[in-house]
């Protein structure tokens, strides 16, 4: 069970790698293009920069979950330090368990957020809005992928990125 | 309910949970007992990000992490030596130096570290024990934030709203930034003559110092033309953030061709995850402090404080020590989140200049970065170095009382940090 939990989320991780650069570089293109139409060519790009925001957007929360695999969100450790090992391992998991609680929230607010918007259409893109939430879905299903493994083996928890 | 919700963010904070899913947490207990729809959650995390400002901050990183990739740190560090390599504490002001051209580009403490880091700690460690050479590095890594371009700048200035603007405090960064340089240079000259370091670097030469500025002189024109248009008000940060990015490519492919098009999805992927953990934080204190303006706190407890003192000075204080112990356990992004929007409205009521205010605010904070504890820069250098913490901590207080006295020169002379701003019409 743990294996193949382990074997779908390095395939998520393969995928969300591509999508975060990918995205990061459309989000970087847009933005470098309009500084260049504005400046240069003394014109503007109608969607820009509705576009680069969308990009940005995704970027950010696609990119939450890898956070969590490389323990770049940070926390105060100062108290759980002084801890004995065996206590330092159950703190880990209640912290996980009461992550993936929260994530399961998102999750369920994030499909609300999803259908409310869905019949929406974004200002300047014929694009439904709920492409906006779509990525706080994503960023919830893989962050609880990473938690759930977290919590069966804390020293899955990588500290470089 | 803002009670309800500090109390659960610290309790879960202290249990070591990641600091924005503690935010996360507390905001959605406040939100059930508050009986709220639970999609104001999703709503609220969406809305605090979809914010074209905020997007400077992954851009600077990636300039930052294209700058490395692209090894023109070398030429940086070449550059530097050349013209303060012989004196006394050569190496460490080479880093100082280094890290003073590297903060006018990147804007990240963090970020300035790993590369200062990678970048010297080789050379430093032939000359100086690895604590010293640690410290050294942390305290130019600390100039990041300070010298503009500075993502905690971006991110007050986003927290405190219409009161003051970016460029402003970029600029006001400008002249504490280079006391600090000059003041850590006279430091690492002080203990290197005290502890009897040898020279190490080549005589001064100015055609060895030419030489050496034709290769960098690229790079160290970087900060003029991004910082000199976002303050100029050619551009916006956001728009200077992507010019860093264009130009630190075009360095990197044309001239120290070093990085390549197979090394890009890492460094895009590297700045974005980087950048996930001030996003992380925001979305999820969004809530937060939707609950605060919903419970009016920051009117009640300027209402509370006014009963205190109508001090404007005493004010000043009292959040300044706030601040240094805030520091001394909060990460300074989750701070600035969380702690913006309650005081920069307070100080307003004061009658303390919001720009004023705001760059003591983030100054004290940054200081909080090399202030134990929970100094995120100890923790960063002990990991590239792999030098006990305490040992580190033991090296840098020089450097962490210095940057204490410049708050204080800044709290008693308020025009040396808004002296630059207003002569520039800010």
């Amino acid at each position: 069970m743990i294996s193949r939990l382990e074997q779908v989320t390095r395939g998520v991780d393969a995928m969300s790698y591509w999508a975060i650069a990918i995205t990061m570089l459309g989000m970087s293109a847009i933005v470098i293009a309009q500084v260049i139409t504005r400046y240069v060519f003394n014109s503007s790009i109608d969607s820009a920069d509705e576009l680069s925001r969308l990009f940005f957007v995704w970027v950010i929360f696609l990119s939450i979950p890898q956070g969590v695999k490389y323990a770049v969100h940070v926390g105060i450790d100062l108290l759980v330090t002084k801890c004995s090992d065996v206590r330092q391992a159950q703190l880990y998991r209640l912290t996980c368990a009461l992550s993936i609680f929260l994530m399961l929230v998102v999750l369920y607010s994030g499909t609300l957020a999803v259908m409310d918007k869905w019949v929406e259409l974004m200002p300047t893109l014929n694009m439904t809005a709920a492409v906006y939430y779509i990525p706080i879905l994503i960023c919830a299903v893989h962050s609880l992928l990473h938690l759930v493994l977290q919590w069966c083996n804390p020293a899955l928890r990588k500290v470089s990125l | 309910m803002s009670l309800i919700a500090i109390v659960c963010f610290f309790v879960l904070a202290f249990l070591g949970m990641p600091l924005s899913f503690a935010l996360g947490l507390a905001s959605l207990i406040v939100l059930v007992l508050a009986d709220f729809e639970m999609v104001v959650l999703a709503q609220r995390m969406m809305y605090a990000v979809d914010n074209f400002p905020l997007m400077a901050i992954p851009l600077f990183i990636l300039a930052g992490e294209i700058m490395v990739k692209a090894e023109m740190m070398e030429r940086l560090v070449s550059f530097s030596n050349s013209l303060v390599g012989r004196v006394h504490g050569g190496l460490a002001h080479v880093t100082i130096l280094s890290g003073m051209i590297l903060a006018a580009v990147s804007g990240a403490a963090v970020a300035c570290a790993s590369a200062l880091g990678s970048a010297l700690i080789p050379s430093l460690q032939k000359h100086y024990p690895k604590p010293y050479s640690s410290a050294v590095i942390a305290a130019a890594a600390n100039l990041g934030p300070i010298i503009p371009p500075s993502n905690a700048m971006i991110v007050y200035a986003l927290m405190a709203g219409s009161s003051v603007s970016v460029g402003a405090l970029f600029i006001a960064g400008l002249i504490p930034g280079l006391i600090l340089t000059l003041g850590f240079m006279a430091i690492a000259s002080y203990i290197s003559w005290r502890r009897g370091y040898v020279l190490s670097g080549d005589p001064v030469s100015f055609p060895n110092v030419w030489y050496h500025f034709k290769r960098a002189g690229l790079i160290i024109s970087m900060p003029i033309v991004v910082v000199g248009g976002i303050v100029g008000g050619v551009f916006t940060a956001t728009e200077g953030a992507a010019i860093a990015v264009l130009y630190a490519s075009v360095i990197g492919f044309g001239v120290t061709r070093k990085i390549t098009v197979a090394d890009l999805p890492r460094v895009l992927f590297r700045s974005a995850v980087t950048a996930s953990m001030v996003g992380a934080l925001i979305a999820f204190a969004a809530t937060i402090t939707f609950v605060f303006t919903i419970d009016m706190v920051p009117l009640r407890l300027s209402q509370w404080i006014q009963t205190l003192t109508q001090d404007p000075m005493v004010f000043l204080v009292l959040v300044m020590l706030l601040l240094v112990l805030v520091g001394m356990v909060l990460e300074s992004n989750a701070a600035y989140i969380m702690l913006v929007p309650i005081f920069a409205p307070i100080a307003v009521t004061y009658g303390l200049d919001p720009l004023w205010f705001g760059f003591l605010f983030m100054f004290n904070l940054v200081i909080g970065m090399m202030t134990p504890p929970v100094g995120v820069l100890f923790f960063v250098m002990s990991g590239v170095t792999g030098e006990r913490i305490e040992r580190i901590i033991s090296e840098s207080w020089g450097y962490v009382g210095f940057q204490f006295a410049v708050l204080v020169l800044c709290v008693l002379f308020p025009s040396l940090v808004t002296w630059l701003p207003r002569q520039m019409g800010f």
